[in-house]
């Protein structure tokens, strides 16, 4: 029985409701990192790492936020689906210690399904500045399982987990539903064969009406299965006359309260809150504008003044001198021109990455990071509200949206939880075309902020208009349905950035973007330089050049840029940079070049992302659309912008 | 006789919930009846004109008079029901059931103007609207008011929702927005923003309009939207630029 226990992989489950630090306690336990971030909505697909406690092995399952296994949205039927068919060993439950009382009916629900629990009161740190204390060994004693205190942010509590983890146990949680809804689920579960597991809680949810159960039933157990429950489904309820749901979330929530009693202490009143009166200031109508503007320009002024300057000291200081050595040995021919020529591998691969993109996305994302951390991004969903009801999308696709900021492949993939067709495809363009990404708001930054303010200002509104505009219209072209989504975002709480965090999430972002992207740098080099060495790149400037030049207003130069952004937008950016340094563009050219590489192809993680939420078909009209409208605005912005300018 | 006139009532409810559901037989009723059905209480409702036969005694339905007397005990029943589960938060369909017998129409309109007219049952069936409703009767005082009215930095506790969207109750109830918690609005625009049990919810209007809550003021005035005199206009701006929060 022991050697068989210790042969086999245990699978432990990390459950939480959104935003209560899964993420972090699964990186602190498998050492693996994962994105993270004080927003709900980061995670939205199930990770797994593995972990050894003495000589038991495990494999540790991150999943997105579960509210309850009554389901709510797309990804929450991920992570229900995924607990009922895993079968874990082991369910770590995620409480923010701040906000019991929400994941106790979730608590409730992972109860009944009698496997071993673990449960791990996080940011317990941040409950005693709230006036509140939390008595977590009568919570323990009350629910039957083990109880830790953790701090995931700090990494504290990690080995307590771990020892948990040894002791997790079945809990105990008795709700009874009342004489007709008991009986009710005593026929249903009698008529569920007797090898499926959760019986009584698939017989719950099914009699709760849930969205997605009936499917699941019907492809395990077949649709005459199903018929019959249903029928006995239609029997229960005409006997029990009131509301099914209601009695059933009563009794929850008295056990809620009765658990919640027991074991929190409140201050009478509660102290100031600093962070509520901040976060209120980010919100706020008038308020919140000003510090919009500051947060941006406050971006602005260090990614020109530092990461910039970084740059520049990284070129001088490490580019020059190996250019110098290669100078030498290869005075002039094949090998110089490959090497460190116009489009060497070295200069247009290499040190495009390392010393011209990489410093200012370090810097950048450090200050995108600590934003993160803070917790300020989803209170702009709050702000964007009434513009973008005005899109015709209704509050679901607020936080899809603004997480666009951050990646827009992510934003893309979380656009699973608006119900409606039209509203996704109107989000998904949006976040393809519109919205620019935090590595494109930097190096676009940085690109412009040699040309002065003026030059972001102009290229910013334009972009703004255009996000505007689009919005605008996909909405009267596209047909209305009659489903809305139901606009309830909880926001996170504002908090101190962890340093430790900030650096380590922006070593892994730096990291990630060198292990994608390095090699496609070398490789879009490498075809450029065949490409000119062939003689195409010239017959393909010369074909091009009533479009760059006449109608673009561009140097025949931007060729490179476009065929480097196919690749990867950062080369192309990178390039842009080593062009205004040779002086080839201007103060106008510059802000066109912005515009059009910022907007005429997402990235290929991006592109993948539009194929699987909405088909490869309309992917390659969207793609189409938003290249041609690119080329389009950026024309017409170099007609409009050369008479004023 | 009290009795005999009190199970003719029931008759009356039942078959204005058949025609909630669509249903129109005389086996329906018989079903919803159960072992109180008896074909001598029809028959005599028919006498009286409340009930009207169709289809050779098979259906039956409800006369103009008939519609009227029931509309009447529903819609006591369900007030009544709507107060006592505000009140104690469960167990209130048998002191609904003796108090829709009442014949005062005052006393039922009272405790909906109380309750800030409420539209559903805890069930979530409808509530036939009465005059008050139709008139959006304010002359009193409003205990129970939809949070979009709340000043903002107030914290009171919710009355009940406004909602015959089960999965939108959940919803709610998960974030444990539900009767007797306490619930504080910290901004209207541009969308509303309100805290409870320690958590930030952003909320669209028509949600927030359907959280009701119980009122603070004691001489509570309705937000006067179409008015616009110095001081409330001035009381509206000073409310635009409130950030912080007051305690409640």
């Amino acid at each position: 029985m022991m050697s068989n226990q210790e042969q086999s992989v245990k699978k432990i489950m990390i459950i939480g409701v959104p935003n209560t630090g899964k993420s972090l306690i699964f990186s602190n336990l498998t050492g693996k990192f994962t994105e993270v971030a004080n927003s709900p909505l980061t995670t939205t697909q199930i990770k797994i790492a593995p972990l050894v406690i003495g000589d038991q092995q495990y494999d540790v399952f991150d999943t997105p936020g579960l509210h309850s296994f009554y389901i709510h949205s797309e990804e929450e039927i991920l992570v229900r689906r995924a607990l009922f068919s895993e079968k874990p060993d082991i369910i770590i439950q995620c409480i923010d210690a701040n906000r019991l009382k929400q994941s106790l009916g979730l608590t409730s629900d992972l109860l009944t399904l009698d496997l071993p629990l673990v449960i791990c009161l996080n940011a317990i740190d941040e409950t005693a500045r709230k006036g509140m204390w939390i008595d977590s060994v009568a919570l323990s004693r009350l629910l039957g399982v083990p109880v830790i205190e953790s701090m995931a942010l700090q990494a504290k509590g990690t080995n307590e987990l771990k020892t948990a983890i040894l002791r997790a146990r079945t809990g105990k949680c008795v709700i009874s539903y009342g004489d007709i809804i008991e009986d009710g689920l005593f026929q249903l579960v009698s008529k569920l064969p007797s090898d499926i597991e959760y019986r009584r809680t698939i017989a719950l949810l099914m009699l709760m009406n849930d969205s997605h159960i009936d499917l699941d039933v019907a492809e395990q157990l077949g649709d005459a299965v199903l018929a019959d429950l249903k029928s006995e489904i239609v029997k229960i309820k005409q006997h029990f006359r009131g509301n099914v749901i209601l009695a059933i979330e009563n009794p929850h929530n008295r056990w809620i309260n009765h658990i919640y009693e027991r074991v929190v202490k409140k201050q009478k009143l509660p102290p100031a809150q600093a962070a509520q009166t901040i976060a209120g200031l980010c919100r706020h109508p008038i308020w919140g504008l000003p510090i919009l503007f500051l947060v941006i320009y406050i971006l602005y002024f260090l990614v020109v003044n530092v990461a910039n300057v970084i740059s520049e000291l990284m070129s001088s200081f490490i580019w020059n001198p190996v250019q110098k050595v290669i100078n030498d040995i290869f005075p002039i021919g094949f090998w110089h021109d490959m090497l460190i020529g116009d489009y060497g591998v070295l200069s247009l691969g290499i040190a495009n990455a390392l010393l011209t993109v990489l410093p200012i996305l370090g810097v950048f994302f450090l200050l995108f990071n600590t934003l993160e951390e803070v917790g300020y991004i989803p209170n702009l969903s709050v702000l964007t509200k009434r513009l973008l009801a005005k899109f015709g999308l209704s509050g679901g696709a607020i936080m899809p949206l603004v997480l666009g900021f951050g990646c827009k492949t992510m934003a893309t993939l979380t656009t699973k939880i608006l119900r409606s067709d039209r509203e996704r495809y109107i989000a998904i363009f949006l976040i393809a075309f519109a919205i620019p990404c935090a590595p494109q708001i930097g190096l676009s930054m940085s690109i412009l902020g040699r040309m002065g303010v003026g030059a972001f200002v102009i290229a910013f509104s334009v972009r703004a208009v255009i996000g505007i505009t689009s919005g605008l219209i996909l909405n009267l072209i596209l047909k209305e349905e009659e489903e809305k989504f139901v606009f309830i975002q909880e926001l996170p709480d504002m908090k101190w950035p962890s340093p430790r965090l900030v650096l380590r999430k922006t070593y892994y972002r730096l990291y990630w973007f060198l292990r994608e992207s390095l090699m496609v740098f070398l490789y879009s080099a490498l075809a450029l330089f065949l490409l000119q060495k062939f003689g195409i790149l010239e017959a393909m400037k010369h074909a091009l050049r009533p479009v760059i030049e006449g109608f673009l207003g561009l140097p025949l130069a931007m060729v490179d840029v476009i065929i480097l952004c196919f690749a990867r937008s950062e080369a192309g950016a990178g390039l842009i940079i080593n062009l205004i340094q040779k002086g080839q563009l201007d103060y106008k050219q510059c802000i066109i070049a912005v515009i059009i590489t910022t907007t005429f192809a997402p990235c290929f993680a991006n592109i993948i992302a539009m194929i699987k939420e909405v088909g490869g078909k309309r992917a390659a009209a969207m793609l189409c659309t938003i290249t041609l409208s690119a080329f389009s605005i950026a024309g017409a912005l170099n007609w409009t912008i050369g008479k004023l300018l | 006789m009290a009795n005999n006139w009190h199970t003719k009532e029931e008759y009356l409810e039942r078959l204005w919930e058949m025609k909630e559901k669509g249903q129109v037989s005389v086996h329906d009723l018989e079903e919803a009846m159960a072992s109180d059905f008896d074909r001598k209480f029809i028959e005599e409702l028919s006498m009286e004109g409340l009930v009207v036969f169709t289809d050779e005694e098979r259906n039956i339905a409800l006369s103009v008079d008939g519609e009227s007397q029931a509309r009447r005990i529903i819609r006591a029943h369900r007030i009544g029901e709507r107060l006592l589960f505000d009140v104690f938060g469960e167990e209130f369909e048998k002191g609904a059931c003796e108090f829709e017998h009442t014949k005062t129409v005052e006393l039922v309109d009272g405790i909906c103007t109380l309750l800030g007219h409420p539209r559903n049952c805890p069930h979530g069936t409808p509530i036939p609207e009465g005059d008050c409703c139709l008139r959006l009767a304010k002359t009193t005082n409003n205990a129970v008011i939809p949070l979009i009215e709340m000043a903002i930095g107030e914290s009171t506790r919710v009355a009940y929702i406004e909602s015959r969207d089960d999965h939108r109750m959940h919803r709610l109830n998960g974030l444990q927005i539900r009767p007797g918690v306490v619930i504080r609005l910290h901004q209207r625009y541009p969308c509303y923003v309100v805290e409870c049990e320690g958590g930030n919810i952003a909320l669209d209007d028509d949600i927030a309009a359907s959280i009701r809550v119980w009122s603070n003021q004691s001489h509570y005035q309705p937000r006067q939207k179409h008015l616009k005199t110095n001081q409330n206009v001035r009381n509206r701006w000073r409310e635009f630029l409130r950030i912080g929060h007051r305690s409640g």
